[in-house]
């Protein structure tokens, strides 16, 4: 059996089956280096569980408290330190304002923005093309349908009506 | 013995002339001439009254050179004419041909022998009827210009001027009481647009007893009003006098409208639905003030377009600048397009939402 690799923190942890706890405690009996890697392991991991949790901020807590208050607007955000404190017109910069200065090319900082905006333009484009083509599709085909005038027909007419004749039908009855 | 003032035995006289000028008339041939053909400005109405009942009612045969002017050539045929009184006239053409640099004789009269009345185009419009003749002379002037000679007869020429004094048309009359002989039509311009006349004619003797009388003719209005119930509007009167003569609604679907001024037709043909200008073979499309216009012949006489939902076809006997005239003032909407179609889908959609629809 090759050396336990990442089975030892497992091991550790208590998350090996019965078969293969067994097979890596059999190989900590001969294998020195395993036997100390594991021992490193439970001292960190003991170490580790002997340190206090971190403080909840007094401020966060009450803002959480607030908030699980019923009704009620939101308390304003309550600043530790204030930036409006001035020496000779200019603002003194408090401790937390201090920040490191924003190198970034501006494009980068502009581009979640416009593509937001071409987002937008994409939708509504999308939008106005499936109502332009549901306009088209129910409004289906010209409901006249295509014709050729028989124009030979009217030739006929045209030329077999007398003007002012009154209400006779014009006689057609050629003969080949 | 009673004395009567002479005044009296004057008054008694001039009633008696009166009563006796009358009978006269009664006993005159119901083609002569009325007196107020001879005392109007129409002195030649009465001439052709004679001439229109001479082709119905006398005998003849001959042979027609019919020919129509275009702007750029001419169409012409020949027609072989056959009148028996009682029977009725019988034409056969036969196309002669075109002249000129351009056109085609597919404007002209089929091939084929053909029964037609004399007052229509295929009869040569030789015979108009009474009401016809009452048309002409409300919109021209009828006047006797003359003597002279057609296809070798004696001829009388009556001319029919328009308000401005120009010759709208001419007709050579038979002095042997004989059918018209020649008609020629001229557009404003003085231009002779259409001729029809006799190059050969066989008068048969006149009948005993025959009483040579005018068609009377009239409107043939009689469905107008249900025409113009169902949604129909369509002018009564066309540029250049035409004025509408008949209108019908024809089963197999289509409406046909007819327009004369007296002396020349205009027939209009309307029918629902949208012109397959692929399928108009031997036609050539102009553009007219932003339309397009399907022509066919090279007078002119034969055009058709598409208006909105429906397709308009004119056939005509007249002149040239009369019918692009005729045609301008028809409807010319244009064809239904993407908007009109977007525009049905949304009132079916909106037709479809409101439950009240």
């Amino acid at each position: 059996m090759s050396h336990l690799g990442e089975r030892v923190s497992a091991l550790v942890d208590g998350e090996l089956n019965h078969h293969e706890r067994d097979r890596a405690l059999s190989h900590l009996t001969f294998c020195a280096p395993c036997r100390a890697e594991v021992d490193a392991v439970r001292a960190l991991k003991s170490r580790l569980r002997s340190l206090d949790g971190p403080a909840m901020p007094a401020d966060l807590t009450m803002s959480l408290l607030r908030m699980a208050e019923p009704g009620g607007p939101l308390p304003p955000r309550e600043r530790p330190f204030r930036a409006s404190r001035t020496f000779g017109g200019a603002p003194i910069p408090s401790m937390h304002a201090i920040a490191p200065p924003d190198n970034r090319p501006r494009g980068r900082a502009g581009g979640p923005r416009r593509a937001r905006r071409a987002g937008y333009v994409a939708v509504g484009v999308a939008s106005a093309a499936v109502a332009i083509g549901t306009l088209f599709v129910v409004g289906g085909a010209d409901p006249n349908p295509r014709i050729v005038p028989p124009v030979d027909m009217f030739a006929n007419q045209h030329r077999n009506t007398a003007p002012y004749g009154g209400s006779a039908t014009p006689t057609l009855s050629p003969s080949p | 013995m009673i004395r009567l003032p002479a005044t009296v035995v004057l008054a008694a006289l001039m009633l008696l002339g009166l009563v006796t000028g009358g009978t006269a008339h009664a006993d005159r041939p119901p083609h002569a001439a009325p007196p107020d053909d001879i005392e109007s400005e129409d002195t030649g109405l009465h001439l052709l009254r004679e001439a229109a009942a001479a082709g119905r009612s006398r005998g003849y045969s001959g042979t027609q050179y019919v020919t129509s002017w275009g702007a750029s050539s001419a169409v012409s045929e020949v027609l072989e004419v056959r009148n028996i009184p009682g029977r009725g006239l019988t034409v056969r053409t036969e196309p002669s041909g075109t002249s000129g640099h351009s056109g085609s004789v597919r404007g002209a009269a089929p091939s084929g022998s053909w029964n037609a009345d004399p007052g229509t185009p295929a009869g040569g419009m030789s015979s108009p009827s009474e009401v016809m003749l009452e048309v002409m002379a409300r919109n021209y002037r009828v006047v006797y210009a003359g003597e002279g000679f057609a296809c070798g007869r004696p001829a009388r020429l009556v001319n029919v001027l328009r308000a401005d004094g120009t010759v709208a048309a001419r007709y050579w009359l038979d002095r042997a009481g004989g059918p018209v002989l020649r008609r020629e039509l001229m557009d404003t311009g003085g231009r002779v647009v259409r001729a029809g006349a006799f190059v050969d004619l066989t008068l048969d003797p006149a009948a005993r007893g025959a009483v040579p009388a005018t068609a009377a003719g009239g409107l043939d209005l009689a469905e107008l009003p249900l025409m113009e119930a169902e949604g129909w509007r369509f002018p009564r009167t066309l540029p250049g006098r035409l004025e509408l003569f008949a209108a019908h609604r024809v089963p197999s679907g289509y409406l046909y409208l007819g327009y004369s001024d007296g002396l020349s037709v205009v027939s209009v043909f309307i029918q629902s639905g949208m012109l397959d200008e692929e399928g108009l073979q031997g036609w050539h499309a102009e553009r007219r003030n932003g339309h397009t216009i399907w022509i066919r012949d090279p007078a002119g006489q034969e055009t058709i377009w598409a208006s909105g939902g429906h397709v308009y076809t004119v056939f005509a006997d007249a002149p040239a600048d009369m019918v692009d005239a005729a045609v301008a003032v028809l409807p010319h909407e244009p064809v239904p397009d993407l908007w009109t179609r977007l525009g049905r889908g949304a009132s079916r959609l909106l037709s479809w939402a409101n439950p009240f629809g």
